[in-house]
């Protein structure tokens, strides 16, 4: 077996409102509209729009109601720690927030009153930025990765100043940059980022990965073996060109 | 001030031993006092390569435990003034060894104004090797040209640079290679891994090259340190050694293959 992570499509359902009726209606309104595309599909709650007033929702209600629409109820996203035994005690698994994007459509799913979604918009468009300043977090290793040694930068990329040891391993939630020779495993984009990249001023790695898709390289694989290189994921296929 | 250098390869069997002997004594031999620590606790060499076998009262281990003072302990050379044996034990396992007990023993040599404190290594990466590197101020790391051995140090130069006290304050050991067992014949025939190539893949300075030589063996076996041997290649690429050690620019030797004469090619 095995078991790691990865990312799938879900649909979010982003919460405006905590009454249960409108909200109700409202989702039930919305599947009518293409009721095959919804029936018994995965939905994760978000609740980062309404994280003050999550003690008036009814969780429990929520969950029915969703089951009741033929929905499966996957978990809760988008709360405060410290209301993270609250939701769990109601019956429902807490999820790591992704990435936001934009929190609400205009369509006006949920919507309650427009003056109220016009702040919540902007509310998540500071939120927007935040999360993505944190992605673009790099850490610097000045020091060479020896053999035997890790080295996870679990948000942003990883940048070695030097060389990397075979048996190494380096693994970064965004691309690895190597300003010398790569010889160890390099596994970027370990959270599922398809557009992380690998580059490196030498290329001898023993193991190369992308988003999961991995690769052994062994001798004869590519002919950029001690050159330049950048290696990024086409479809399930890892690309190796020459970095010039 | 003094200093703690770890000789130390990860691997064994590559010379950590033979250099530990033949570092302390070439340092000792300079006017510097130096003491040569054995952490192999259970599988202890260091008195026989120095040849003082017969004069071990108490050890390494009983001074740790409080059994016997450091001065009881150690063994003065007689060849070399200013040159002291600390001598591992052979009954006990590399647990006796403490870090309190350790830092207590290099901090009393340190009080004793001791210039140099050479600590041997054990093979390996467990507690005997971590106790003898955790010290450090400077690493000597012993290296054979083969893959494993490459491998091996590449391993013990990551730990030296994240687990040693030094490096847990911030700072960072300084490392120098050195290689042993060298033979430019067996280089050129491509199956030994040439000096450039260990440099490459370690990428730390290099301190040293020591030829493959039978003076190494008959040294171990007649308990003298092949330094002290000045007529044999090994001795003479250790004495270099000793002086880029101690800052000097001394040209390597016994890197490349000798070019027979033509007496020595008639006569063999």
């Amino acid at each position: 077996m095995e078991l790691k992570g990865e990312m799938s499509m879900l649909n979010v359902l982003h919460l405006q409102s905590t009454d249960l009726k409108e909200i109700s209606q409202q989702i039930e309104a919305k599947r009518d509209e293409v009721p095959a595309f919804f029936l018994n599909s995965p939905v994760v709650v978000d609740c980062s729009s309404i994280t003050d007033d999550l003690k008036k929702l009814d969780l429990k209600g929520l969950k029915a109601c969703l089951t009741d629409l033929m929905f499966v109820p996957v978990g809760v996203r988008g709360i405060e720690p410290e209301q993270q035994a609250m939701v769990t005690k109601s019956g429902w698994p807490v999820l790591r927030a992704g990435p936001k994007k934009s929190t609400s459509k205009p369509s006006g799913k949920e919507s309650s009153k427009p003056d109220e979604s016009a702040k919540t918009d902007g509310d998540s468009e500071i939120q927007a930025q935040v999360s993505e300043e944190k992605a673009t977090i790099s850490r610097i290793i000045e020091k060479p990765v020896r053999s035997g040694q890790q080295v996870f930068v679990d948000e942003g990329d990883a940048v070695l100043l030097t060389h990397t040891s075979a048996g190494s391993e380096v693994m970064a939630s965004g691309s690895v940059h190597v300003y010398g020779a790569l010889r160890g495993r390099v596994l970027a984009g370990v959270h599922g980022d398809t557009n992380a990249r690998i580059f490196c001023r030498s290329l001898d790695a023993e193991l190369i990965a992308i988003a999961g898709r991995y690769q052994l390289l062994d001798e004869g694989d590519t002919d950029l073996r001690g050159k330049p290189a950048v290696i990024r994921l086409d479809g399930e296929k890892l690309i190796i060109e020459a970095l010039e | 001030m003094s200093k703690v250098i770890v000789v130390t390869s990860g691997k064994g069997g590559v010379g950590k031993t033979t250099s530990s002997a033949a570092i302390a004594t070439g340092l000792a031999s300079k006017g510097l006092k130096t003491a040569v620590i054995d952490f192999d606790v259970g599988l202890r060499n260091l008195d026989l390569i120095m040849g003082v076998e017969r004069r071990v009262v108490y050890d390494f281990v009983n001074v740790i435990n409080g059994e016997a003072t450091l001065k009881q302990a150690m063994i003065k050379d007689k060849r070399v003034d200013n040159l002291f044996i600390l001598p591992a034990s052979q009954t006990r396992d590399k647990d006796a060894l403490t870090e309190d007990g350790v830092e207590s023993v290099i901090n009393e040599l340190k009080a004793d104004g001791f210039d140099y404190i050479v600590c041997d290594s054990p093979a390996g990466i467990e507690k005997g090797a971590f106790m003898a590197l955790y010290f450090a101020d400077e690493a000597i790391v012993v290296t054979n040209p083969e893959v494993s051995s490459v491998r091996d140090s590449d391993r013990i130069l990551g730990i030296l640079q994240s687990r040693s006290k030094v490096a847990e304050e911030g700072g960072s050991v300084k490392e120098h290679l050195l290689v042993t067992r060298y033979s430019p014949e067996r280089v050129e025939g491509g199956d030994m891994l040439s000096v450039e190539d260990i440099v490459e893949i370690l990428s730390i300075p290099l301190l040293g090259v020591i030829p493959e030589s039978g003076s190494v063996l008959q040294a171990s076996n007649s308990g003298s340190p092949v330094i002290l041997d000045e007529a044999s290649t090994a001795g003479m690429a250790y004495s270099d050694a000793i002086d880029r050690f101690l800052g000097e620019d001394v040209p390597h030797r016994f890197m490349n293959v000798e070019k027979k004469g033509f007496f020595k090619k008639l006569f063999g």
